[in-house]
């Protein structure tokens, strides 16, 4: 039978990033915060530890650190009058499993994005006019300026020790900084990383063609650091070893190494693992949560916690399946617009091209996950839309993240697949090449959408999430623009080999990696018919519910998640603080 | 390793006669790991150059394959993997070990994937959609694709000459061989491939790229990977260290 716990101040769900973020605020401010983490602590595994952790079978291929698709997974169609299907082996988006979550495996790249992003509607039709934008682009402010964002993102880097050179402070632009980015009022908490050779030869193109490259802001430690609370990482050793693992170093900024050993030290913290959630204790005549049911997966106990506040801080699709499942808020009727949850559920639009060099030694293991020169010329609105038939855009980028052979070897467009020729390519090229990349938006479309499977069911005997979701006209056109672009950069570089690039294209294929920033589905907004939380994060159907991470993101952009949804965290972590101790509506 | 390239015995025979005896003597580790499956590559005029195989011994033994499995995959790695002069040959790469011990672990027993019915044909993009463990598949894909040989070329595939092994993996895994009970395509284009080249390029921990002979090949140097310094002391110049790549096993 279920037992039911000692009600809790605040209880969190999932122990990744934003909770981290989160507990620490309130944690320094006194308040009871109890984090429930559905896997394990990976510190002192084989993961965390050389030498097993440079073994790129048993941490990428076999994704040791990801979800466990056999327990939990998701299903698929690409458009709703199709069957959908359970994806039954995922490489697509990897969410993580464990303390600090898919913050654990990331490769650390982390963005302020565009100043005029959270407000993207109007600024679209400001710049382009009331009919900028198409009906099926569901666009909206989010609520939320930058301004009001700022001093959350200046302390998240801090904390992070993010490495990166500032393009822009206060207004005033800093050649070799990102001159799109927005205003900084100061350095970043340390200097980059060391290009490549890779970046070094794209930095060189991209300025005779009169772009503006800049090294990528991370979190991939360019030195010792110390952070402002007296946590520390250690200096980066270009491993290799980064997306997908877990560094043994302490040199990536991860919730792991610079939150939780911190949190388990404070008073009024606990942090409880292999505590699967399997729902959240709603009373809708109330509107308000009352607490979780979680089950201790190492004894099989389930437990009813109850809570005066709850945060949902789960994976972008956790945090929807928990409110579609418990019946918080409307589900999204794709039919008719009405309805809000699972809206708005965006992927990102990326693409590459290969570059080979006989004369130039790339060395691809000399490499971290942060190693990337990139320019911001045609990411998002920073170019004239004018003229084009899509809106957004895409960062492209030289990032040279891992020599890691098995996945990591560029080969010459017709060279075979086997044989003697094969084995000549590789020998040849794996040295002497790079890759470009665009990491392109991805812009909300009606039929884009998650919603609760009606067959298929995780092993908890709980509806799996159904994704409905493939590219679309807006993406394909913004994708093919920027990858032309991303071309005529890697065709400036001299190469003697140019791959062929392509852009995205329907249909989504669930057997390629491309990123694991999916967003949306538990969208932020400042009218409750419109979104599924306030600006501040709080459900409009339960005040004492809140949710925060990527899934409250009303679009996604050409940058990684990362920067805002821990800037909205630790705004969330101050503002719960206050919440507590008189509990309303937040402004 | 020598054998008459003209020895037409049928492989098959030969693996039967090593597993009939296996129990009674131990073998040396390259009667059980390649010795019939020379006569393949003995044509070849590279196999001359081919690098000895060195190190530690390969593993003996199949620890799932039957044996018409492992004559599949022998010959298959073989061909994909020739002896030439950037590696031996395929079986004594250990790539046929790394197929077979994958298959017999957690990943082939279906660690991880989602198991779960109801079971429907779906579209490519949405992953294999077959109630079957790798191992299973495997198993069923072998069956599929020696049927097919047989009918097409009179010969199970373990029997094909090296040039004829090679055009029918080709047509493999271009969709040109179609089995009425399994689809051929995603068996060795999602299945097979990438064990392939896994064998290759994995750590020589599983089994396969014995010696780090791949690793040696490309250049990977493997661990420990404290690169700090070696950023700028040998940005766009040779790296020294992929001369002599080091694997877990070395700091194990």
């Amino acid at each position: 039978m279920i037992k039911k716990l000692p009600k809790r101040t605040v209880v969190i769900i999932g122990g990744g990033l934003t909770a981290g973020l989160i507990s620490r605020q309130l944690t320094s401010q006194g308040v009871d915060v109890l984090v429930l983490e559905r896997g394990g602590d990976h510190a002192q595994g084989a993961e965390a530890k050389l030498p097993t952790q440079r073994d790129e079978l048993r941490w990428d291929s076999r994704q040791g650190l990801v979800q466990r698709w056999n327990v939990q997974t998701y299903t698929l169609r690409h458009n709703r009058q199709d069957a959908a299907a359970p994806i039954r082996w995922m490489e697509a988006f990897l969410p993580g499993e464990g303390v600090g979550g898919a913050a654990n495996h990331w490769n650390g790249h982390t963005w302020r994005w565009s100043e005029y992003e959270p407000t993207l509607r109007t600024h679209y039709i400001n710049r382009y006019g009331k009919n900028a934008i198409p009906g099926n682009l569901t666009l909206q402010d989010w609520g939320v300026t930058y301004r009001e964002l700022e001093p959350y993102h200046e302390l998240f880097e801090k904390l992070f020790g993010i490495s990166g050179q500032a393009g822009n402070i206060n207004g005033q632009k800093h050649a070799g900084g990102n001159p799109f980015e927005a205003p900084r009022r100061g350095a970043y908490a340390q200097k980059p990383l060391i290009t490549t050779q890779a970046g070094l030869q794209f930095t060189a193109a991209a300025q005779k063609l009169g772009y503006h490259p800049f090294p990528m802001p991370v979190a991939n430690s360019s030195g010792p650091y110390t952070n402002p609370d007296g946590q520390k990482l250690g200096q980066c050793q270009y491993c290799g070893h980064c997306e997908r693992f877990i560094c043994e170093a302490q040199a990536k900024g991860t919730p792991d190494v610079l939150l939780y050993p911190m949190l388990k030290q404070r008073k009024g913290f606990e942090l409880r693992l292999h505590a699967h959630v399997l729902g959240i204790d709603y009373d809708r005549n109330a509107q308000r949560v009352t607490g979780v049911r979680y089950i201790d997966v190492q004894s099989g106990q389930e437990y009813e916690q109850p809570a005066d506040v709850v945060v949902l801080a789960a994976f972008t699709m956790t945090n929807n399946k928990l409110l579609l499942q418990d019946g918080i808020g409307q589900p999204y009727d794709p039919a008719t617009g009405l309805g809000v949850v699972g809206k708005n559920f965006c992927y990102q639009t990326n693409s590459g091209v290969n570059l080979f060099f006989k004369d130039s030694w790339m060395n691809p293991f000399l490499a971290t996950g942060g190693t990337a020169m990139c320019i911001d010329d045609f990411n998002n609105d920073n170019f004239d839309h004018t003229g084009l038939d899509f809106l957004g855009g895409g960062m492209i980028s030289a990032a040279m993240y891992s020599g890691r052979p098995i996945k990591n070897r560029r080969l010459p467009p017709g060279t075979p697949q086997w044989g003697t020729a094969w084995k000549k390519a590789s020998a040849d090229w794996y040295a002497h090449s790079m890759s470009l990349g665009v990491q392109g938006s991805c812009y909300p479309n009606p039929e884009n959408f998650l919603d609760l499977d009606p067959v298929y069911k995780d092993a908890y005997g709980q509806p799996l999430v159904r994704i409905t979701f493939d590219w679309r006209a807006n993406e394909e056109k913004m994708s093919a623009f920027v990858t032309r672009k991303m071309e005529d950069i890697a065709k400036t570089m001299g190469a003697d080999i140019v791959g062929p690039a392509g852009p995205r294209k329907s249909p989504f294929d669930t057997r390629v990696y491309q990123t694991t920033h999916i967003t949306g589905g538990t969208i932020m907004g400042a009218d409750p018919h419109s979104s599924v939380v306030s600006p501040r994060l709080q459900h409009w159907d339960a005040q004492n519910l809140f949710v925060v991470g990527a899934s409250v993101f009303v679009h996604n952009a050409g940058y990684n998640p990362t920067g805002p949804l821990a800037a909205m965290a630790l705004r969330l972590g101050e503002d719960l603080a206050d919440y507590v101790q008189r509990p309303r509506v937040l402004a | 390793m020598s054998q008459d390239a003209s020895d037409t015995r049928p492989r098959r025979h030969f693996l039967r006669t090593v597993i009939a005896v296996a129990g009674a003597a131990p073998l040396a580790p390259q009667q059980v790991a390649g010795a019939g499956i020379a006569a393949l590559v003995a044509g070849s005029a590279a196999a001359a150059d081919a690098p000895q195989a060195a190190g530690t011994p390969l593993q003996v033994g199949y620890a799932c394959f039957s044996a018409d499995e492992a004559a599949f995959v022998e010959s298959m790695v073989n061909v994909m993997c020739p002896a030439d002069q950037y590696t031996p040959n395929g079986v004594d790469c250990g790539l046929a070990i790394f197929i077979d011990r994958q298959l017999a672990g957690a990943y082939g027993q279906g660690a991880g994937r989602y198991m779960s019915g109801p079971w429907a044909p779906s579209k490519p993009q949405m992953g294999l959609q077959l109630p079957l463990t790798p191992a299973q598949f495997f198993s069923a894909g072998v069956a599929a694709a020696n049927r097919q040989c047989q009918a097409q070329l009179g010969k199970t595939f373990d029997q094909l000459a090296p040039a004829e092994a090679d055009a029918f993996l080709k047509d493999l895994s271009h969709g040109k061989i179609k089995d009425d009970e399994l689809a051929l395509v995603p068996w060795f284009n999602e299945l097979m491939y990438p064990l392939f080249e896994q064998a290759c390029f994995a750590d020589p921990l599983y089994g396969g790229n014995h010696d780090k002979v791949f690793w040696k090949m490309v250049g990977y140097p493997g661990l420990p990977a404290t690169h700090t310094l070696d950023m700028l002391d040998f940005r766009g110049k040779p790296y020294p260290g992929a001369q002599d790549p080091k694997s877990i096993i070395d700091f194990s």
